[in-house]
């Protein structure tokens, strides 16, 4: 359990999110997707803002793994010392990123930023509970993008951005395999840690569905949320089985994502073409 | 210093005990502190003192101890690193930690090898020379990280009442009483 009851709050359209970390006074935080900016496309300034935005947020995997270090002094030792290693990994992320930004001609606060993950996450107070919202759920949602993302920086003639996101997909993907692994063994310790999974699963889920933007809304620069931004990524199967979702688990991903017509009732390695 | 197993296990259960914590002090200074450079300095080295703390964590049971054994050190050490948690300001987290509490560290691991027959006891050796060895290196970080911001400045009067608190905490390990050999 969190140690001491210091979690600060606060409310963002009537959800209580944990309050926001640290950040220097040059970053506009904000608190929802309408207030970033977010254009279209891969312009300079797209170009910029993803890797800002991106840089953010890897900020807040490194803030979320250093606070379960400090939550759950009693997870077993070798679980901290993945969750040390992630800490680290996401430190060269921040700084991988940063480099990139100031050398396409960005900085730090040049766009808006915002800590859902962080705020999320900080409102769960059990360890299989963060691992499955933090690393099971947000991060292999960034193994989908990142797939994504690192094709589209390369269509554009960026290699060297591709082969940085290359690098950070590499990572994230054993970020979330020992979130898979780690959630299984604890599970068959003591199987009400389903509960705990399943009871963080709501929480996000509900938090999503009150704050995630709706078709018709207009971010901070006027861009209109159109039925196709809303659209997932396309599902990275190859990284989600490196990272140790069960088959059976990548097909439900699948079928969320809008392939049920087309997936036959087996393996969905099989239609991992289709997918992207 | 003719220690003996049980006193050596203390010794290194003690030295465990001091970098987890060291770790989580760390940890608990990521969200808190709001500079990049900072943040990303401290999460690298959240990992260099997990590593040292699992290796010497698995000498402990070489040395008749359970696997990651660790031992609080003596009430004035504890007091110091308590105040080191407490540091507030980013300038004055990084100089109390790279500018004391890790230097202190050092030097009672450096006098730990300088008495210790470093063919007997080679393992536990090897294991602190690649301690002192990463200390070198995160105080490179720093001093990088330093030139960067030179803009975080440290308070010295709070910064040198925890390097003091460190280096008066004259006595480190508690040894267990009915020492058997």
């Amino acid at each position: 359990m969190i140690a001491g009851d210091a979690r600060r709050t606060k409310d963002v359209r009537g959800v209580t999110l944990q309050q926001d970390p640290a950040r220097e006074a040059v970053f506009t935080v904000v608190d929802t997707d309408a207030e970033m900016q977010d254009w279209p496309g891969m312009s300079d300034q797209s170009r910029r803002e993803k890797l800002h935005r991106h840089m953010n947020n890897e900020m807040g995997a490194l803030e979320i793994a250093a606070q379960c270090l400090v939550d759950f002094t009693e997870a077993p030792w070798a679980l901290r010392m993945q969750l040390a290693r992630q800490a680290a990994d996401e430190s060269r992320h921040v700084l991988i990123l940063q480099r990139r930004l100031k050398e396409i001609g960005g900085k730090e606060g040049e766009f808006p930023v915002a800590n859902f993950e962080w705020g999320v996450t900080g409102m769960i107070d059990d360890l299989p509970g963060r691992l499955a919202v933090q690393n099971r759920t947000f991060e292999a949602g960034l193994i989908d993008l990142l797939g994504v993302l690192r094709n589209k920086w390369r269509e554009a003639g960026d290699d060297t951005t591709a082969d940085l996101l290359d690098g950070i997909l590499a990572d994230e993907i054993a970020h979330v395999r020992f979130a898979n692994r780690w959630i299984r063994t604890l599970t068959e310790e003591n199987p009400r840690v389903l509960l705990q999974v399943a009871h963080a699963i709501r929480l996000l889920r509900d938090i999503n569905r009150r704050l995630a933007p709706e078709v018709g809304d207009t971010n901070a620069v006027g861009i209109e949320v159109t039925p196709d931004r809303l659209l997932p990524p396309a599902v990275n199967v190859d990284g989600r089985l490196e990272a140790e979702f069960t088959e059976e688990e990548v097909h439900e991903v699948l079928r969320q994502a809008g392939f049920r017509s087309i997936l036959p009732s087996s393996s969905p390695t099989r239609k991992k073409e289709a997918a992207r | 210093m003719g220690l003996t197993i049980t006193q050596k296990a203390d010794t290194l259960g003690t030295y465990r005990f001091i970098l987890v914590r060291f770790m989580e002090t760390l940890a608990a200074w990521v969200p808190t502190s709001p500079e990049l450079e900072v943040k990303t300095l401290f999460g690298r080295h959240i990992w260099v003192l997990a590593q040292h703390a699992d290796a010497i964590g698995h000498r402990t049971v070489e040395l008749r101890a359970k696997l990651h054994y660790d031992r609080a050190p003596q009430p004035p050490y504890l007091s110091a690193m308590k105040m080191l948690q407490e540091a507030a300001a980013s300038g004055d987290r990084i100089a109390a930690l790279y500018d004391g509490a890790l230097p202190d560290l050092a030097r009672r691991v450096q006098d730990y090898l300088a008495h210790t027959d470093t063919l007997l006891d080679a393992p536990t050796v090897d294991i602190l020379r690649r301690v002192l060895a990463d200390l070198d290196r995160m105080h490179a970080d720093r001093a990088e990280v330093s030139a960067k911001r030179a803009d975080l400045r440290a308070d010295a009067a709070r910064v040198n009442a925890i390097t003091q608190a460190f280096a008066a905490a004259r006595e480190l390990v508690e040894y267990r009483e009915g020492v058997t050999t």
